[in-house]
């Protein structure tokens, strides 16, 4: 590894450095309370940026599948009909991105680009985004009690898809480069030699956050897993899990890798109409129902089985080579129903194991 | 990531030709691409395939296509049952819509060479079997026998009428037809399609046949049960599952049903898979 280092006071030279290259920089900023959220940075606020603090529960994951989204307009004059397809790709940098969102993003690039058809608008948003990703080091501010990256095996420090990485040593950064685009970044001055006394904090670092994370019900993932894809789990934990879904869709809106959406047509003006896609959830009554009012899908815990299957289940899994859920716990923050991923995975594993030793 | 990725998402005008009502509430509706190349490309499609038709300002639903590849024209079959199919009910002939596809996986009907084909339909079922009834009529020689049992409702619910009486007299056919509920003018057979295998002088083709499947729930489930008792394999029963696809490429996820995209692992599924997704039909 190429250590470089970035002093502290340095940090705001690399944002502007940034925003000189006409990237418009994202980076994370603190609300009222445990409101956080990555806003784009500008002259005003430049200096509010933070580098500890908790999570923002919106997922930075809008940046290449906004919430909603237009795919184009189709416009009618005179009997005729002209579609014309609307593309929104700004250069974008995210400042501060943690490892789980990095996974997150990683698990779109293989789903929406993956397979037998690529997704275009993704493509070109993707294209002209760069993660600079910070590692969750205080175990005070950064950790909350819902994270298990450890568990999912994609933080507290993220081992690729990022361009750049930035983990807090004290006095300053340590600064690795995932890609060419990131080693570019790192040739700048702002950014100096490390030494092996840099390394050697850094390990001792990782070392000591393991200790912080509070989750260890998110050990069992692979044995949910296993349980998951063999079909062993009841119908009747699935009920269990389903009766406690409020049917909000909280949890799939948070989510850095759910990918589901619908589609929409609006009129923007006279013969004017703009196809929008919007993020859609599988925990809501009308996802399946088809016109007619057939709905495949009726009882709310085959919703329920649905999420966690499409995120547990191997097959999926090895389909898109990587897996649905980062460790990023805001599912388990958000949900009311307290069903987020680790509880379900302590309920599959607690019920199953339990069936199979009867 | 590849350079000339296409926008898979965007229809492609076309226009609407004529429109024939088939039986009530449903309409077959001619139409072509206002691109002679698009056209083109388009009529590759295989039978069981599908297409999203869009209506601007209303919405994009998929659709079975009932044509087969070797058809000149190509044509929907919708009946009107939502707020889109009933936008393109009120489009008159000349008239744009937009349309892209074709997608799904389709009826391997290479794969059926050298067998019988049983083709059991219920109502509107009729529609994507219809694409691999012509199919196979057009390709009779690799086929041995064909058969088809066709149930409706009531005798103004039969589809494709010309079709029925076409094949109900060829040599190369064997066409049973049934309805429920019969009116004055019906000499047929009544009562529901699975009655239909068990009539005088009807034998159903069971040994090296793929029996394909497409109708209402209960229907199903009934032929279902019929087939197997017959000793059909559950392999060799094959169907097209319909979910309301928003993307028909995998992935906006509304058709996903247990480890099945529709929309790209189907809609053509045999029932030793669809017993497997674990989903209602």
């Amino acid at each position: 590894m190429k250590a470089r280092v970035l002093p502290k006071s340095e940090v705001l030279a690399l944002l502007d450095l940034l925003r000189a290259q006409g990237y418009e920089v994202l980076a994370p900023f603190c609300g009222r309370g445990r409101d956080t959220y990555f806003d784009t940075v500008t002259d005003q606020n430049r200096d509010q940026v933070q580098i500890h603090l908790p999570n923002p529960y919106y997922p930075p994951k809008r940046f290449v599948f906004p919430h909603i989204e237009r795919l184009m307009k189709a416009e009618r004059s005179h009997g005729d009909l002209r579609i014309e397809p609307i593309y929104d790709a700004p250069k974008r940098a995210i400042f501060g991105i943690r490892s789980c969102d990095v996974a997150g993003i990683y698990h779109l690039d293989r789903f929406f680009l993956g397979r037998e058809f690529s997704d275009i608008y993704y493509q070109k948003r993707r294209r002209n985004l760069l993660l600079i990703n910070l590692v969750c080091t205080d175990p005070e501010r950064d950790i909350g009690k819902e994270c298990f990256c450890m568990c999912a095996d994609t933080g507290p420090a993220a081992r690729d898809h990022f361009d750049l990485q930035l983990m807090d040593l004290g006095d300053e950064f340590m600064a690795v480069a995932g890609t060419s685009a990131g080693e570019v970044l790192l040739a700048n001055p702002v950014f100096r030699k490390g030494t092996d006394e840099h390394v050697a904090r850094r390990r001792t670092i990782l070392e000591d956050l393991r200790t912080h994370f509070q989750s260890i019900l998110t050990s069992w993932f692979s044995a949910a897993v296993r349980y998951v894809s063999q079909g062993k789990v009841s119908e009747k934990t699935w009920e269990e899990i389903g009766q406690r879904c409020l049917e909000c869709g909280g949890c799939t809106y948070v989510c850095p890798a759910c990918t589901c959406f619908t589609v929409t047509d609006r009129q923007v003006g006279a013969g004017q109409v703009e196809r929008v896609r919007m993020w859609d959830s599988c925990a809501l009554g009308g996802f399946t129902r088809m016109a007619g009012g057939f709905n495949p899908r009726r009882a709310v815990h085959d919703r329920r089985n649905r999420r966690f299957f499409r995120k547990l289940s191997h097959y999926f899994i090895q389909r898109e080579l990587s897996m649905a859920c980062v460790g990023c716990g805001r599912c388990a923050a958000v949900c009311h129903g307290d069903i987020g991923m680790p509880t379900v995975v302590e309920m599959i594993r607690r019920a199953t194991a339990q069936a199979e030793a009867r | 990531m590849s350079a000339a990725t296409q926008n898979v998402y965007l229809p492609k005008p076309a226009v609407l030709e004529r429109v024939v009502a088939e039986i009530p509430e449903v309409k077959t509706f001619y139409w072509h691409f206002e691109d002679d190349r698009e056209q083109q490309e388009f009529h590759k499609f295989r039978p069981g395939q599908f297409a999203q038709i869009s209506l601007f300002g209303v919405g994009e639903f998929p659709a079975s296509l009932p044509s087969s590849p070797g058809e000149e024209e190509t044509f929907f079959t919708i009946r009107k049952v939502g707020t889109c199919t009933q936008a393109l009910d009120e489009l008159q002939p000349g008239q744009k819509f937009a349309v892209r596809g074709p997608y799904g996986n389709g009826f391997p009907m290479e794969d059926y060479y050298g067998r019988n084909l049983v083709f059991v339909a219920g109502g509107i079922g009729m529609i994507p079997l219809r694409s691999c009834i012509v199919y196979a009529l057009q390709h009779r020689k690799y086929y041995d026998r064909i058969q088809i049992f066709y149930g409706a409702k009531a005798p103004r619910e039969l589809m494709y009428m010309p079709n029925l009486r076409e094949w109900e007299h060829s040599a190369g056919v064997e066409c049973y037809l049934t309805v429920d509920r019969p009116d004055a003018s019906w000499t047929g057979n009544v009562g529901v399609v699975g009655s239909l295998f068990s009539k005088p002088g009807v034998s159903v083709a069971v040994d090296n046949s793929t029996v394909f499947v497409c109708g209402p729930p209960v229907m199903f489930r009934f032929v279902i049960r019929d087939l197997l008792a017959m000793g059909c394999e559950e392999k060799n029963i094959v169907s097209t599952l319909e979910r309301y696809m928003k993307c028909g490429v995998g992935k906006c996820g509304h058709c996903c049903i247990g480890v099945a995209y529709v929309c790209v692992d189907g809609p053509v599924f045999t029932y030793q898979q669809i017993k497997k997704l674990g989903e209602e039909i």
